[in-house]
């Protein structure tokens, strides 16, 4: 299939770029782990109360930790978009006859892979927090992740698509993805929020993909897990499709 | 038929809802086989251009005929389009990738390109680490990968010292022949320009001649006459002298150019004080000439 050569190779280029610049992997980690420790020595006391019986504070938190992580990665995959540009490897990938569609694709399946990478080293503390994971438990995780950062690096390179300076897309990134994350049950659970937060909470599809994330990983959750899978599916291929409409854009200049 | 072949092409650009910029006007070029030089100061189209043939822009309107296919076309931009922490190698089999090559033939293309290059040695050196030069060259082949029938540069000269300068024009003239490729340059350098086997001047969007280099000088004659004078007064007694004596001039301030002047000539310059120089014209002169002949015009209102 045309433009399937084209995406395997920019994806490779990808996890090339990535083993030579070790700090950004290093940064993805250990950013959400920091904010775990801190999070959980300072709050488990106090809301301790509310977090679901059968799960501690520090392992009811680290799907949102993972999750977390992926979003990391997931921004500095969208971002490279930019890097490209200004490098020229965007400018020459796009006079090339290869289809747009492959570089949103290389681009959305490199920086996937890393981030679950990645978000595998958080999850794997769960044993050490009492937690009894399964191989399929772990897949089904694994599966919500690629959600969130299918879908989050779909959404990041159609903004950077649009925007030309590093500095731009991470204010916009940040204003939008923080405040998602925070709300959507990674750090505290939905179900026992005010009213308000509770609707704000479930609009956001990352709510939904950290309920598939738990449910798979024998987490109790209040809500159905397969609207949460078709929620988190859904959010993924909008990231999908919001990328390609974006990239597959010619320019076309006014007579 | 020709490589290239653009018809009555018209682009537009839209800085805001009122502004807009006229980037390409009614611009025709034919182009086969041949290495054409597009020359024009920053901001004249010579990119638009490249853009539209590459198809990278869609223009408002007008034909743009490419016989071969997208895959035919290369670009060399002003900077280069490599990535920096990737090999030579693993960037050219990037470029291959995206050319939709097989993994086997890109392979062969890479070792045959890299040593008509003298980057074989090179290959699996990160980008990063290597000069502007060789950087300039492992470019190049990347451009060379999909074996273009059309091969677009885009002031691929930026940033080099002479020497790479002109180590990098020996190698697009051994390339172009071998290879049997239309070049198109963008540049604003007329020393590069005259490499070329035809040169286009544009200014504004719109062509202002065409025509070969030698061509181009021959219209000045066999020699042109450069005056400098050091006041506004001693210029306008020396356009007078010229004018008198039939001779074509430009006045550009204190420096006037005049065509067709021979060493006799230049001795019965009014001016004592004046530097005369009787040369050969270069291009340099003929780009001037026409350049600010097409502003004198528009800043009257009569645009060519």
């Amino acid at each position: 299939m045309i433009g399937t050569r084209a995406t395997c190779a920019l994806a490779k280029r990808e996890l090339i770029r990535q083993t030579r610049q070790p700090s950004r992997i290093i940064a993805s980690v250990a950013t959400p782990l920091l904010i775990w420790i801190f999070i959980v020595g300072g709050f488990s006391n106090s809301i301790g109360s509310v977090a679901q019986s059968d799960a501690k504070i520090g392992a009811y938190t680290i799907p949102g930790m993972a999750s977390l992580t992926v979003m990391f990665a997931s921004i500095f995959a969208s971002i490279s978009l930019i890097q490209d540009r200004h490098d020229g490897v965007l400018r020459a990938a796009l006079v090339s006859p290869t289809p747009r569609w492959s570089i949103a694709l290389s681009k959305i399946s490199a920086g996937s892979f890393l981030a679950i990478v990645q978000a595998l080293i958080v999850l794997l503390t769960l044993p050490f927090l009492g937690v009894t994971i399964t191989p399929v438990g772990v897949l089904g995780a694994i599966a919500g992740l690629v959600c969130i950062s299918v879908a989050l690096i779909g959404l990041g390179l159609a903004l950077a698509w649009a925007v030309d300076s590093t500095q731009g897309f991470h204010g916009v990134m940040n204003a939008i993805l923080m405040p998602m994350w925070l709300v959507s049950g990674a750090i505290f659970p939905v179900e026992d929020s005010a009213g308000w937060l509770k609707i704000v909470a479930l609009a956001n599809p990352l709510t939904w993909a950290h309920i598939s994330i738990r449910s798979s990983l024998g987490m109790d959750t209040s809500y159905n897990s397969l609207i949460a899978w078709v929620i988190s599916i859904g959010f993924a291929l909008f990231g999908i499709i919001v990328a390609t409409a974006t990239i597959s854009r010619t320019k076309r200049t006014n007579s | 038929m020709s490589s290239i072949n653009l018809k009555e092409i018209r682009v537009v650009y839209h800085s805001s809802k009122s502004a807009e910029r006229i980037a390409l006007d009614s611009f025709s070029l034919q182009a086969d086989r041949e290495m054409l030089a597009l020359l024009g100061p920053n901001g004249a189209g010579k990119s638009t251009l490249l853009n539209v043939i590459s198809q990278s822009i869609i223009p408002g309107s007008g034909e743009v005929i490419t016989p071969s296919s997208r895959e035919s076309v290369s670009i060399v931009f002003q900077t280069p389009a490599l990535d920096e922490l990737l090999t030579i190698r693993e960037n050219l089999m990037v470029a291959g990738a995206l050319h939709n090559l097989p993994k086997n033939e890109i392979n062969q293309r890479v070792e045959d390109i890299a040593n008509e290059l003298g980057i074989s040695d090179r290959l699996n050196d990160q980008v990063r680490h290597l000069s502007g030069g060789l950087i300039r060259r492992a470019d190049l082949a990347r451009a060379l990968i999909p074996h273009p029938s059309v091969l677009l540069l885009d002031e691929p000269t930026t940033g080099l010292d002479i020497d790479a300068r002109r180590g990098f024009w020996e190698t697009i003239d051994r390339t172009r022949k071998q290879y049997g490729m239309t070049v198109i340059l963008a540049t604003h350098l007329t020393e590069e320009a005259d490499h070329a086997d035809r040169v286009v001047m544009i200014r504004d969007g719109k062509k202002i001649i065409d025509d070969s280099p030698n061509a181009l000088k021959t219209t000045f004659g066999d020699r042109i006459i450069r005056v400098n004078v050091k006041s506004d007064s001693d210029a306008d007694d020396v356009c007078r002298w010229l004018s008198q004596n039939n001779i074509e001039y430009l006045s550009l301030g204190h420096l006037i150019i005049g065509k067709n002047a021979d060493a006799a000539f230049a001795s019965s310059c009014p001016i004592g004080s004046a530097e005369i120089t009787i040369a050969p014209p270069a291009l340099s002169d003929v780009y001037t000439f026409y350049a600010q002949s097409v502003v004198s015009e528009s800043d009257s209102g009569v645009l060519s």
